[in-house]
């Protein structure tokens, strides 16, 4: 029982998650997600996370997650009140272009907020997160810099991305304990070149096999027309070339930032973090997990869930520089669930890699 | 009554964080009678209260139980047995007992194939014509006015058609209307508009609330009362059906659906699902065409045009555009379509 608190010894991360256990709890949730048309979504997703954070071990503790269903149903309630309304609206041309003006505003406020709920339903060792982000620096890191990187024909899209994570990292507290993280950006042009390499390698090895049909795509267009099997096998490349060239080189640059973000982060000015994650590794992971996943009919979802996470939990320590008994909490105002329906419902992913 | 007490008392071995500290020590939590206390390893207590007032965290998988005391000290367990003996059920228990791995889980997974079943064929029609039924009708005008505007600004010229063509649609238009039951025609607010808008060629377009717009290209190509009676007629339906809206509303309702299902898959697989989505919109799209169709031929026999002027216009455009693919598009194909139709005027 005791715990492992010397200052010298790195503390592993660590995931005790089982593929049965879990896919017990996510089919009961899945059933009762689509018996109550996506009401019981909201308890589903409290089950899940409090399933993979109090799996997640640093140093014998575990992190929790304290949200309750009603809190996500209420904020997802109100969001989805607000789609519909949204969509109507945008209808009406005119409104529709005062509409985007105002979700200039609005998702820079909703970004900040799914943060902070998310950080303060939070906890690792009886210690809640917090976050203190405001608006208007989610407003330069997520919609102003990569906008100006479009100028750049997106050159410059490590110095955007960079500054998200300073925003989120540098604005995140364990308790009254704040992270910090900063790095020079050569990393950042690491993973952007790493992932365009292998954009490059994998559209070099299609045209060498498939350069020829597409070639008629240009020279000959009605030869296809007249010969829709070699059109829909065009077709069937395109989407091979996306899986194999995109998909990849976006799990490589994941990869290689992860690495970054850990291991140039500190907490408390003193505790480190250190992540060797493979990005050919995690290639391999994540294309194997979707084929599993997409061969089983989604039935092999537990299980591709549970080897990502160890996976990653593997690769991840801590390593401190001080007691880990130290951490003091404080009393965190309440935060709405509102913001972190929308992150959840467009698929935004924000907040600390853990 | 001591006797009584004696009867719940219970010891649990776990772990115990004071409030808001992450340091943390091996503990015992002892429940005897209306009382449960923390203690440490020494013995010493470090917490205590009345067992109506602890709070615990719902039992999710193996992990520790968790269990709150009024003054925010953290007792954890692994010891999931023993809080059930000394509390009995707490909230979540039962979920836990359903979420444990077990044969029934095959059931689970045959409802939930059902259930997305019904909800597909049945539930998503349903939700979207709740939706209509509460959409003011200011909206929907609102939409018209609005995408009226943006047609002229972005694509339409003013009408290059002479009077006699215009008197001419406007005649079959009316001729239409008067061929529907009143309550449907009160219902909308039919008004036929003229542009001229090269872009997209001998068309017709309806708008939710009502207003279709015909192009100068149309009335040129196709002068004859038949064909445009069955264009218009089928774009009536459109307005009638509520095509427009209710794709929007079913749209909205597949994605959050999927959203909610999806949420928290794996990397790929959510893009995956999202591609789904889209191909099922399609497939909406071309139900609605085949019951503009119906509807189309229907009408126009009715207001004592030849029902298929519709067939004409098609066979006209299939010479012109060709055939394309089906499951890709949002229109069926002309064959298709011809086909449809065809069975539909041998039925009048």
């Amino acid at each position: 029982m005791a715990f492992q608190t010397s200052a010298s010894q790195a503390a592993p991360f660590e995931f005790r998650g089982r593929t049965g256990e879990w896919f017990g709890i996510w089919i009961t949730n899945l059933l009762l997600t689509i018996v109550t048309i996506g009401i019981y979504s909201a308890w589903a997703k409290v089950r899940a996370k409090k399933y993979f954070y109090q799996n997640t071990y640093v140093a014998g503790r575990n992190f929790d997650y304290h949200a309750t269903g009603l809190q996500i149903f209420i904020g997802r309630l109100i969001f989805v009140g607000g789609l519909i309304l949204f969509s109507l609206l945008s209808m009406i041309p005119i409104v529709g272009l005062i509409l985007i003006i105002g979700l200039l505003f609005l998702i820079p406020m909703l970004l900040v907020r799914s943060i902070r709920f998310n950080a303060v339903m939070s906890s690792w060792s009886n210690v809640r997160f917090g976050f203190d982000g405001k608006a208007g620096g989610a407003f330069l890191a997520f919609l102003l810099y990569p906008f100006l990187t479009v100028f750049t024909l997106y050159l410059a899209w490590p110095f955007a991305d960079r500054a998200q994570r300073r925003f989120v990292t540098n604005n995140h507290r364990l308790g009254k304990s704040p992270f910090a993280f900063d790095s020079n950006v050569g990393p950042f042009y690491t993973a952007f070149f790493a992932a365009l390499g292998w954009v490059i390698l994998m559209a070099i090895i299609f045209a060498v096999l498939g350069g020829g049909s597409i070639a008629v795509m240009f020279t000959d267009p009605q030869a296809l027309e007249e010969n829709p099997a070699a059109a829909a096998s065009i077709l069937f490349g395109f989407y091979a070339f996306i899986f194999i060239a995109f998909f990849p080189a976006a799990t490589i640059y994941q990869a290689f930032i992860r690495n970054t973000i850990f291991n140039n982060s500190t907490l408390d000015g003193k505790h480190k973090f250190h992540s060797d994650v493979k990005p050919l590794q995690l290639v391999w992971i994540v294309i194997s997990n979707a084929i599993v996943v997409i061969f089983t009919l989604g039935l092999m979802l537990p299980w591709a869930q549970i080897r990502l996470a160890r996976y990653n939990a593997e690769h991840t320590q801590l390593l401190p520089g001080g007691s880990l008994d130290e951490f003091v909490g404080q009393i965190e105002a309440q935060a709405g669930a509102l913001g972190d329906a929308y992150t959840d419902l467009e698929g935004v992913d924000v907040g600390l890699p853990i | 009554m001591g006797a009584a007490y004696g009867q719940t008392s219970a010891i649990l071995r776990g772990r115990a964080f004071a409030p808001l500290q992450s340091g943390g020590a091996a503990a015992q939590m002892r429940v005897s009678g209306a009382t449960v206390e923390v203690l440490g390893e020494d013995g010493a207590i470090l917490s205590a209260c009345d067992r109506q007032v602890v709070r615990f965290d719902a039992p999710i998988g193996t992990a520790p139980r968790r269990v709150t005391l009024p003054d925010g000290t953290l007792f954890e367990t692994a010891d999931h047995q023993g809080v059930e003996n000394a509390f009995g059920e707490t909230t979540g228990s039962k979920i836990h007992k359903i979420e444990r791995l077990h044969p029934r889980m095959v059931g689970f997974l045959l409802v939930g194939i059902a259930a997305v079943w019904v909800i597909w064929r049945y539930g998503l029609d349903i939700l979207a014509a709740a939706a209509l039924a509460i959409t003011p009708p200011q909206v929907v005008d609102a939409i018209d006015t609005g995408t009226l505007q943006t047609v002229d600004l972005a694509i339409a010229e003013p009408t290059n058609s002479s009077a006699e063509q215009r008197a001419k649609a406007n005649e079959v238009f009316s001729t239409l209307l008067d061929a529907l039951d009143d309550d449907t025609r009160a219902a909308h607010d039919f008004q036929l508009e003229f542009r001229s808008m090269p872009g997209l060629g001998p068309n017709a377009v309806a708008l939710p609330g009502g207003t279709v717009i015909l192009t100068d290209e149309f009335m040129r190509l196709f002068p004859s009362e038949d064909i445009q009676a069955g264009v218009l007629a089928h774009e009536i339906g459109h307005v009638v059906e509520q095509h427009g809206l209710r794709q929007v509303y079913r749209s909205i309702g597949i994605a959050v659906f999927i959203a909610l299902l999806a949420g928290d898959t794996v990397p790929i697989v959510e893009d995956i699902i999202l591609e789904g989505n889209i191909l099922l919109s399609l497939s909406f799209s071309r139900r609605s065409e085949n019951e503009a169709d119906s509807f189309g031929v229907d009408l126009a026999h009715r207001a004592g045009y030849d029902p298929a002027g519709l067939v004409m216009f098609f066979d006209w455009l299939q010479d012109e555009m060709g055939d394309s693919s089906s499951w890709l598009s949002t229109h069926p194909s002309s064959a298709e379509r011809l086909e449809r139709l065809q069975e539909l005027i041998d039925a009048q």
